[in-house]
């Protein structure tokens, strides 16, 4: 095993050598490189990094440039888990075989996707991953819509977001359905570590990385990242909106331990209205017409119950 | 990179970072590694830009926030300090600024083609009325 | 060593499947993941009991489809090490876009592939569709026609995907039971031999070098992209056949075997042939030579290399011939077939004028008796005697029912 990369504060943290590069293609504001580079500077351990098809992919390995310091693969769209996990079963018969370049390192095998790659399209993918124990993680860039190909709906789109194959309409308040628990799914994998965390909290975030780094078996990860575009927020607002993700209850941040052991990780000192976090996105402007604003109210009443029944969980340590 | 004909590159449309080997690249920063012509790092966007950052080291109190919340790798801090703003990655965003805790603020956003030392000289007074 | 070498008899009855996964594990491969499909399945199944019996050492992964089977080799051999698997029809479709993906990104990668037919209707049973849907997916495409050729074919495969000069994927194909699961003697080689031929792998562009990151996958538009289908077509179509050739001949040197690109059979004095891939070339052979005692001067061409083409050496092989018979067992769906059509690419500004037709056979296992080839040749035989086609250039045979033939 590795040392732990010792992070005792932020000034100690920004002493961190980036292994992530700037001219990528990402827009101004984007949270994905927030999280990134957050989660990259967790570790001083070596990185095998896979992308799967989306915003982070098409923006960091546009030939013949590349963001990554590190070594990196994109196959698909759905497959980013798997080929890491490819990269991780090469190492462990290099390994056994005694053929390692450089045997003395302890390579940490990452898979980052957005949550259409990892709700949607790359779930069986990941699933298998999880069910067969490689040792990775695999990291959602949650940004609840397909962000790279202009906000089509994904199993992570909220209800009531405006997406452009959910639109709003005279007849339609925009997506029907609530958010896949993906954290719940995955966790039932009786997996290790599974958590969410936010680029706002980033000791937080830290902090589960490095127990996710540190744990033998797969690792899955949920990271709320507020998306400009589709969102529809102005760039410089990012972390406000992550703020109000997360001191709304919207995006809480928890971890389940070996898939049962539920601990709730961030509790909001002065907690905001569900409704101030839909007020800064233009995707829930319509919700506040006279005729939507039940959803409001319902979204409230979800998040709390949620909040509600992570809480329970906590409690009865199950 | 200059267009190449198909007959130029490597195989399979892959790319190195570095030339040459890197042994500790954590250990490492940027203005000491040897990017190949393919990191993003020798690229720019600073074309993207609108506005612009500008940094007024008086008011800083090196807390880094700017540093951990930059999407794109744009705060430029060593040994715990922050030293400015990378022009030829940064794109605009204006996240450093909305972050700053400072009164004043350390960072503020002026229009790209703005004189820094005329903004720098002209730098907003602490706002009593904030917390 | 954390592993066992086997020891074989000289010669082992073997079938097809079985012939592979000895391949595999004397290939000493590092990273298998692999998914079950009929009628490939019994290779993986070996390979994991060589595995359970300690035979070998690498890892072997047992993945949710195929899809990820593919995707988790390509994320193996970017890492740097030996990879292989094994697939057939829908397995194979599903895998077809990681197949593209894993050439492009210039892979070495073995895949083992017992030909069976495609869905809808669902069949289990061999034909050649799945290994058509391959052949645009830039990976070398080698063709058995019985258990031996599966098992010297996968050493070749290694060869010559993993050379620093190639680094493209190669598949071994094998006609779904009637190779796969039928037993014949196969000569081996032993474990060293087989190891020796191959040689360690080499890593190149390997992800696990830490102290050189790069990058796999990358996005290329209109300024890119076609530089670099351009030069992994010009690979496939400059560098390939010399690298088989000569792997062709040193394995020759190590057992006394001897393949080709193509596969020619009494064609020096041929006035008819017949063309065609997997067991159908055996059944020929025989039928062919019964043919000579009739009086009819019948070959046979079989096509060893099916990607890249061995173009020129199709034309060398039927410069000779008045008629030829195009076999192709995959249903053209409105076309001409692939070996119609590559023959006809291949001869056209040739001197050669030989009378071209085109048979469609044998789809979802349907057999191709010796009757077929009797007809056949008989056909092709009074196309030699009127000077042209008597016959319209595309025919099925062995399907119930009036008799279908377009062209």
């Amino acid at each position: 095993m590795s040392e732990m990369k010792k992070i005792k504060n932020l000034k100690e943290f920004s002493t961190s050598a980036d292994r992530f590069e700037g001219a990528n293609l990402l827009c101004p504001g984007c949270a994905h490189s927030i999280i990134v580079r957050e989660v990259l500077n967790a570790t001083n351990d070596d990185l095998i990094l896979s992308a799967s098809t989306g915003c982070l992919e098409v923006c960091t390995a546009v030939y013949p440039y590349t963001s990554w310091d590190a070594s990196w693969i994109h196959i698909g769209f759905e497959n980013g888990s798997t080929a890491v996990a490819g990269a991780e079963t090469m190492y462990k018969a290099l390994k056994k075989k005694g053929r390692l370049k450089q045997p003395e390192r302890n390579p940490k095998f990452v898979s980052f996707a957005g949550d259409g790659a990892s709700y949607d399209i790359g779930f069986q993918w990941i699933s298998g991953c999880m069910e067969r124990g490689h040792n990775i993680m695999h990291i959602v860039l949650d940004n609840e819509v397909y962000a790279n190909t202009g906000g089509q709906r994904s199993s992570s789109t909220p209800i009531g977001s405006s997406a452009t194959t959910s639109p709003e309409g005279r007849r339609s308040y925009g997506e029907k359905r609530n958010k896949k628990d993906m954290i719940s799914i995955m966790a039932s994998h009786h997996i290790p570590y599974a958590a969410q965390v936010a680029p706002n909290k980033w000791k937080d975030l830290v902090k589960k990385i490095q127990h996710g780094f540190s744990v033998d078996g797969p690792v899955f990860i949920n990271a709320v990242s507020p998306c400009t575009t589709e969102w529809k927020f102005d760039p410089k607002d990012t972390m406000h909106l992550a703020d109000l993700a997360t001191d709304s209850l919207v995006f809480p941040l928890y971890e389940i331990i070996d898939g049962h052991e539920l601990n709730i990780t961030y509790r909001p000192k002065d907690l905001v209205p569900v409704e101030e976090y839909l007020a800064a996105q233009g995707r829930f402007k319509h919700l506040f017409k006279d005729e939507y604003k039940y959803l409001i109210k319902e979204w409230q009443e979800r998040v709390d119950a949620n909040w509600a029944y992570l809480n329970r969980r906590e409690e009865a340590r199950v | 990179m200059a267009n190449k004909g198909w007959d130029e590159f490597e195989i399979g449309a892959m790319l190195r970072t570095f030339n040459g080997k890197i042994d500790d690249i954590v250990g490492t920063h940027q203005e000491n590694r040897a990017y190949s012509e393919n990191s993003s790092f020798v690229a720019s966007v600073a074309d993207w830009r609108i506005n612009k950052p500008v940094f007024n080291k008086d008011f800083c109190i090196d807390c880094q926030f700017c540093w951990v919340y930059c999407p794109d790798v744009s705060i430029i801090s060593r040994d715990k300090k922050m030293i400015g703003v990378d022009m030829d990655h940064c794109k605009g965003c204006g996240v450093c600024v909305e972050v700053c805790p400072t009164n004043p603020k350390s960072l503020l956003m002026f229009p790209e083609k703005a004189d820094e030392e005329t903004e720098l000289a002209a730098w907003p007074a602490k706002n009593e009325e904030k917390k | 060593m954390a592993f066992d070498k086997m020891e074989l008899q000289k010669i082992e009855v073997w079938d097809g499947n079985r012939a592979a996964a000895q391949a595999l594990r004397q290939s000493q491969v590092d990273v298998v993941a692999a998914y079950p499909i009929t009628p490939s399945t019994p290779i993986v199944e070996g390979y994991a009991k060589f595995l359970a019996d300690g035979y070998i050492e690498g890892e072997y992964v047992m993945v949710e489809s195929e899809h990820a089977a593919m995707s988790g080799c390509v994320g193996a051999a970017a890492a740097g090490g030996r990879v292989a698997t094994a697939t057939s029809s829908q397995g194979f479709a599903l895998m077809v876009e990681v197949l593209y993906q894993a050439s492009g990104m210039r892979l070495p990668i073995v895949l083992n592939v017992a030909n069976r037919a495609l869905a809808a209707p669902l069949n289990v049973n061999g034909d050649h569709s799945d290994m058509y849907l391959g052949r645009d997916s830039g990976w070398i495409q080698l063709d058995a026609f019985c258990p031996q050729d599966v098992y010297d074919l996968n050493f070749i495969a290694f060869k010559v995907s993993e050379d620093h000069d190639v680094r493209l994927p190669c598949m071994v194909h094998q006609d779904g039971f009637m190779t796969s699961h039928t037993a014949q003697g196969v000569h081996t080689l032993t474990d060293d031999e087989a190891y020796g031929f191959i040689g360690e792998y080499k890593p190149m562009n390997d992800m696990l070098d830490f102290e050189h990151p790069v990058t796999h996958g990358v996005q290329t538009e209109e300024d890119w992209h076609f530089e670099h289908k351009a030069r992994q077509h010009n690979d496939l179509m400059v560098k390939v056949i010399p690298k088989i050739q000569a792997a062709f001949d040193d394995f020759e040197k190590l057992s006394g075997r001897k393949y080709n690109m193509v596969e020619s059979y009494d064609m020096s004095d041929a006035d008819i042939c017949v063309v065609c891939m997997g067991t159908s070339v055996e059944t020929a052979r025989e039928v062919a030579t019964e043919m000579r005692a009739k009086g009819i001067k019948a070959g046979v061409v079989g096509i060893r290399v099916i990607r890249p083409i061995p173009f020129f050496e199709i034309a060398e092989a039927l410069k000779g011939v008045k008629a030829i018979a195009a076999l192709d067992r995959s249903s053209p769906n409105g076309a001409a077939g692939m070996l119609f059509n590559e023959i006809a690419g291949c001869l056209f500004n040739t001197d050669t004028k030989a009378l071209l037709s085109g048979y469609v056979y044998g789809l979802g296992g349907r057999d191709l008796t010796k009757a077929h080839l009797v007809s056949l040749f008989t056909e092709l035989q009074k196309n030699v005697d009127a000077g042209k086609v008597t016959t319209p250039l595309q025919q099925f045979i062995g399907v119930r029912g009036p008799k279908l033939s377009f062209l």
